[in-house]
């Protein structure tokens, strides 16, 4: 039973019931609960008409024997019965009470204007009974249902003669009746009509009515209500989540997703919660790839792209499977292609050679298993080892970021070639000027112990040994003084002391510190300076150094027993000192060469005599720091011609621009 | 007399050797660059060379490959160098049986090199960097 009574009560809570099966049963407990109610009402209503009746025909039988014992005269018999009459209609609530005899005739009656009336009415067609006799019938005429009594009376009525004479004193009738009467034993009939007043038995059966109705009522809402409540659960679970949600939807779907049921309605929302974000990462993703495309796509065009095409780095990016996702207009020249943004290209399948094949080389070497770039940096030059002429680019990976194109790198590709010549140039000079620096150095120290040792007496050799000594350290000194020169220029920090100078002086100044050395090699020094040379404005101890240079230089490079002179000229805007010697000459592909820093003609002949390579680079940036220029005419095997030409004034604007030269160099 | 061959092209340098050499009782020849020396040594064999690293016409590290590979001379040879610091040098002159000795250097220590290598003291190092 109690299972019975679970299962029912398991159904009845059911999430899912057949549709069918809750209307069946919402109809069939409204019909239930309606023919109760309407049951109740009629059994109410027979009830309290059964009750009606017989306290009508108790009241009834009471009349009817009054009336059989009533006596006395005919007035009074007939005010009494009317007094009887009268009684019972009060207490019965009637419409119609009339006593009627065998012809009809009304004998007494509650409406007095019936009294003597022959009696006709819609029951009269009745057969009338033998005894009480009730019976509920619909009248036309009143248009409600009536209840009639008939009864029948026995009684003695006399038959009332009617006299008509006039004089009809009270005591002359009673007497006469009383004289006259015959009793003769007759049967009458009481005819009761009974129409219930309104407020008789509606009253009851008016509560009963609403009650009922009231409880069918509450009892259909309640069962509505209820099953609406089910079906509704999983719906309103939804909805207090997107409710308490809605506002964080953006940020996490998962919110959304209900944990505590797991009806048919639930699961299918969260497998939708879950599809709605499956599609956003995907969708999100495909953003990103939008999105990367779309900047790639404006960096095409635009100011970015052409900044990214003209600046002198070459810029290349991949990303997954070496696939190019730009690359500027200066590494599309390294790598020997040309890119079609349309067309994806991968490093891959490119055909490359050269610069282009080593580049690749080198960005799949940084790649790791994963697939993924590792950052280096290597020069790599574009050409042969041996070949002086290329050029060398310091390549540089580095790894992205994983973006929406997988893992990519940036390969940057920076021309170096002349930082790497600088640098090797550097460092032959450091090596060169060690070595330089030495030999005097180790002369002075040769010397110097030979005359400490005191192994050799002979003064000769002692003055010898002094001279050396000198010569050597003035000649130090003279490279250390190169030196710092090249420093002080490269810095650009070389001071420009404005004086005026005797052009004169200084050239035969010159020529005597060279004496020296010409004299050793027996080299003929000239000097050929003009009578009168004006001053000019100039920086004297730096041009004298410009001086030492050339001479040094034309001795240096000119075999013994050769010749070198020195001459002055002067036109209207300009000085001009020339220095020329008949040695071994410059070849004209090295014009250019000689005056840049450490930089010698490339020359065996030169090779072999020590030098620098900076004494001619020293002297050319002084003299633009004037103003002037140095030129040479020579060739090779015949001689050298340098001209030193300076503007008799230094004006700033010239100073000016030579040191944006100086810079470009 | 022993005889020893100088090869260096600072004529200050091989003077100043020459005359310290002279005056310890050697025998000396000067050269002023590689391939004099080889040319002197073809003709006529000495007990001690003594070589620059940069000569003309040929420089040291060929004069000495060449005396010991061509001429197949086994004296010893004292090279001179200002590059000390150079370990291609050095690696060189490793197979070539030299003695390395830096510039500048003191013509003292020069004497007593040559002393060692001829005479019966031990001898230094071969290829010693040192002042």
């Amino acid at each position: 039973m109690r299972a019975c009574w679970k299962q029912l009560k398991a159904f009845f809570n059911a999430e899912e019931v057949p549709r069918w099966f809750g209307l069946s049963l919402v109809l069939s407990y409204l019909f239930g609960l309606g023919s109760v109610a309407y049951l109740g009402i009629t059994k109410t209503r027979e009830l309290a008409l059964q009750e009606y009746e017989s306290s009508c025909r108790y009241a009834v039988t009471a009349m009817v024997s009054r009336l059989r014992e009533i006596d006395g005269t005919a007035s009074i018999r007939q005010l009494s019965r009317q007094h009887v009459l009268y009684e019972f209609a009060a207490h019965m609530n009637v419409d119609t009470l009339r006593l009627v005899d065998g012809n009809r005739q009304v004998i007494a009656s509650i409406h007095e204007s019936e009294i003597g009336q022959t009696f006709v009415d819609e029951f009269s067609t009745m057969s009338w009974p033998q005894s009480v006799n009730f019976a509920s019938m619909y009248s036309d005429v009143l248009g409600k249902p009536v209840s009639v009594i008939r009864a029948p009376v026995h009684m003695s009525v006399v038959t009332a003669q009617v006299d008509t004479s006039t004089d009809e004193s009270p005591s002359m009738t009673r007497t006469r009746h009383a004289a006259t009467d015959e009793e003769t034993p007759t049967t009458s009939w009481l005819d009761i009509h009974l129409i219930p007043s309104e407020h008789s038995t509606s009253m009851i059966y008016n509560h009963a009515d609403t009650v009922i109705v009231v409880l069918v009522v509450l009892g259909v809402l309640f069962v509505i209500y209820h099953r609406l409540r089910v079906q509704m659960r999983s719906v309103m679970r939804i909805g207090d989540r997107l409710y308490s949600n809605h506002s964080r939807i953006e940020e996490n779907l998962n919110m959304l997703r209900i944990h505590d049921a797991s009806d048919t309605m639930t699961n299918a929302w969260n497998e939708l919660i879950d599809l709605t974000q499956t599609c956003s990462q995907a969708a999100d993703k495909y953003k990103a790839n939008d999105e990367l495309a779309g900047v790639l796509k404006r960096s095409q065009g635009g100011a970015l792209a052409d900044a990214l095409h003209s600046i002198s780095d070459g810029i290349l990016y991949i990303a997954d499977a070496e696939q190019i996702q730009y690359i500027n207009a200066h590494a599309q020249r390294l790598l020997g292609m040309t890119w079609d943004e349309q067309k994806g290209q991968s490093l891959q399948h490119l055909s490359l050679t050269g610069m282009g094949e080593k580049i690749r080389e080198m960005v799949e070497s940084t790649q790791t298993s994963e697939g993924v770039y590792v950052s280096r940096s290597e020069i790599i030059k574009d050409g042969q080892p041996e070949d002086e002429e290329a050029s060398s680019y310091r390549v540089s990976i580095q790894p992205m970021r994983k973006s929406a194109a997988g893992h990519g790198c940036v390969i940057t590709m920076r021309d170096v070639s002349q930082q790497l010549r600088t640098d090797r140039a550097r460092e032959d000079f450091v090596t060169q000027v060690t070595h330089e620096l030495r030999t005097p150095l180790t002369n002075i120290r040769a010397y110097a112990e030979t005359l400490s040792s005191g192994m050799f007496d002979d003064p000769k050799v002692i003055t010898e040994c002094y001279n050396v000594i000198t010569k050597e350290t003035r000649r130090l000194s003279r490279l250390i003084e190169d030196i710092l020169s090249v420093s002080q220029l490269e810095v650009g920090s070389i001071a420009i002391n404005i004086n005026d100078v005797d052009i004169k002086s200084l050239v035969s100044d010159s020529a005597r510190d060279v004496r020296g050395l010409a004299d050793e090699k027996n080299i003929d020094l000239q000097v050929i300076v003009p009578a009168k040379l004006e001053m000019i404005s100039a920086d004297r101890d730096k041009l004298s150094v410009v001086l030492n240079n050339l001479l040094g230089n034309a001795i240096k490079y000119t075999p013994s027993d050769g010749v070198v002179v020195i001459t002055c000229q002067q036109s209207d805007d300009a000085v001009m000192i020339t220095v020329k010697d008949n040695g071994i000459g410059v070849a004209p592909k090295d014009h250019a060469r000689i005056f840049e820093k450490f930089q010698r003609a490339d020359d065996p002949d030169v090779h072999s005599i020590t030098g620098t390579g900076i004494g001619l680079y020293t002297a050319r940036e002084v003299v633009r720091r004037h103003g002037g220029e140095i030129t040479i005419m020579s060739e090779k095997g015949n001689g050298s011609t340098f001209v030193v030409k300076l503007p008799h004034q230094v004006g700033r604007a010239t100073a000016m621009s030579i040191t944006k030269e100086l810079s470009h160099d | 007399m022993i005889r020893i061959l100088l090869a260096e092209d600072e004529p200050h340098i091989m003077r100043i050797m020459h005359m310290w050499l002279e005056r310890h009782g050697y025998e000396v020849f000067d050269s002023a660059n590689g391939a004099i020396a080889l040319a002197r040594l073809r003709q006529e064999p000495v007990d001690l060379l003594i070589t620059d690293m940069n000569m003309p016409e040929m420089d040291g590290l060929h004069l000495v490959r060449a005396v010991r590979d061509e001429l197949k001379l086994t004296i010893p040879i004292i090279f001179l160098s200002a590059r000390c610091d150079q370990a291609e040098l050095m690696q060189q002159l490793a197979g070539l049986n030299v003695n390395l000795r830096a510039k500048p250097f003191t013509p003292s220590r020069l004497v007593d090199d040559i002393s060692r290598l001829l005479g019966d003291q031990p001898s230094l190092a071969r290829s010693e960097c040192t002042e």
